[in-house]
């Protein structure tokens, strides 16, 4: 466990970034940093740690899903997704504009590209609603798809609510109808277990520096068998095949080019390894009593609006308190006068937190917990 | 009392700018209660130090707990450019709990024209 966090804080914004880092994290980035980088090409000998295969290694193990090379690491979850969103519809479409469905539960992340991407002509685009204000069910995927439906993007777990899609039974039904299917794992990652050689997903998107434990500024995502379905959307060197003036189509180098965040994807093997060692069920069962317990605390004020009354698969809590705007519950209150911080506003999930704004509560506070939390 | 630099800012859903202000000392509960003077005050008494919030229409809110060194303001997007200065002027007139009440009057009136002006075109 990392050392008491000395100014008394209690973190609860986990859904954001995940604090504090295990020691093993800390001293992955700072080993990394004291003896010059090896890139693999970009560096005469092997003298030191190649900390790009060790990230791919250590996702491949960690996800259960191979080859390692179409593990591809870029800088977040957002420029993975939108890699493989524009990526996807400037190469894998044919006949022009074609039909494409997201959910109301999801990020910007996900839903800016779609909307830029229909702004531009290229895309119509279904946004799925939710019911029970958690679910996207997966009749509701069944009845948005057309004959022209060509790709699906959802985030596996709502960063306000904490609730898990069913991307097992979501992902048949695309499957079935040959539709493209992304899955955001940004919430998920690290947090409950998510096996990639069993789920039909066509690419999952993670994030190093939520439930993995790394550092802002890594992430990446693992396409499956069809990474030919994808076009590259950057070019530049990837230390190989240096005389074509063309990008090379061999995986990893179709995606990543330029110099990877070696610092970064060190600390992110060793917050991979930190996870697996605790095990994912392990802090999935944890969490899901801690964030139950709280709801339950919290709900037994009259005063209270809880927005996920349903214990969520996530340990995140989204609530108001009546008539109160949450930046003053959320943002200044807590946050200042008794040093817990949280996630406030909008949470970049604008569909969801548009349809409860209620008057003087508007968008929510959101506490997110880690496996750390006692 | 005055303003030092701003530290944070962002821009909100509502269309507002909010900035944070870091302070030469500790706000307190008597400059609060100096801001009823111009605006409205709401206090929760029972927060921390107190936490106040005040709201001057068209111009802009301030938030902030007694005893901290900062204070959150949002502006009106529209006419921050011309509402800033008074905002500063509030924590230079109030001169340690010896406001100049009537220097700010007149800076109000002054500001207020402008911003009508500006806003609804009278």
């Amino acid at each position: 466990m990392p050392e008491e966090n000395p100014s008394e804080m209690i973190y609860l914004n986990n859904a954001a970034t995940s604090w504090p880092k295990p020691p093993g994290v800390r001293a992955a980035l700072g080993d990394s940093l004291a003896r010059p980088v090896f890139g693999s090409g970009r560096t005469a000998g092997s003298q030191g740690d190649d900390f790009v295969t060790q990230a791919r290694e250590a996702l491949t193990r960690f996800f259960n899903a191979g080859p390692e090379e179409n593990w591809i690491c870029t800088h977040n979850a957002t420029d993975s997704l939108n890699m493989l969103i524009h990526g996807f519809l400037a190469g894998g479409v044919e006949g022009g504009p074609c039909h494409v469905i997201t959910t109301a539960l999801d990020h910007n992340s996900v839903l800016r590209p779609l909307y830029e991407q229909e702004k531009q002509g290229r895309i119509s685009l279904t946004v799925v609603p939710f019911e029970n204000a958690i679910v996207s069910p997966p009749d509701a995927v069944l009845n948005a798809i057309r004959l022209d439906t060509r790709l699906m993007v959802m985030s596996h777990g709502s960063n306000v609510l904490g609730s898990v899609q069913d991307i097992q039974a979501i992902g048949e039904i695309l499957h079935e109808h040959g539709v493209y299917f992304i899955v955001d794992g940004a919430q998920t990652a690290g947090h409950i277990p998510v096996d990639l050689g069993k789920l039909p997903v066509d690419a999952y998107v993670f994030t190093g520096h939520k439930g993995l434990f790394g550092v802002p500024g890594t992430g990446g995502d693992f396409t499956s068998a069809t990474p030919d379905r994808v076009t590259p959307m950057r070019f530049g060197g990837t230390g190989t095949d240096s005389f074509s003036l063309f990008q090379p189509q061999e995986m990893p180098e179709k995606f990543e080019v330029g110099t990877p965040n070696y610092p970064g994807l060190a600390a992110l093997a060793a917050g991979i390894a930190f996870v697996g060692s605790a095990g994912t069920n392990a802090i999935a069962a944890k969490a899901e009593r801690q964030t139950a317990y709280i709801i339950q605390e919290l709900a037994k004020e009259s005063n209270m609006i809880i927005y996920n009354m349903t214990p969520p698969h996530l340990p995140i809590v989204a609530f108001n308190i009546a008539g109160m705007e949450n930046d003053d519950v959320g943002g200044f209150i807590l946050a200042r006068a008794y040093g817990v911080i949280s996630r406030i506003g909008l949470h970049c999930a604008p569909p969801w937190c548009i349809r409860h704004s209620t008057g003087g509560e508007r968008l929510c506070t959101a506490q997110s917990l880690l496996v750390y939390h006692r | 009392m005055r303003i030092l630099r701003s530290v944070r800012h962002k821009s909100c859903a509502d269309g507002s700018r909010m900035k944070e202000f870091l302070l030469s000392e500790p706000v307190t509960e008597d400059f609060f209660l100096f801001l009823r003077d111009f605006g409205r005050v709401e206090r929760l008494a029972n927060v921390g130090a107190g936490f106040y919030k005040f709201e001057k229409t068209d111009f802009f809110s301030i938030k902030g707990l007694a005893g901290d060194t900062t204070v959150e303001v949002r502006f009106r997007r529209e006419v921050m450019d011309i509402t800033v200065d008074f905002l500063y002027a509030l924590f230079h007139f109030y001169r340690d709990g010896k406001p100049d009440i009537d220097t700010l009057k007149r800076r109000e009136a002054g500001v207020e024209r402008r911003v009508k002006e500006c806003l609804y075109g009278k």
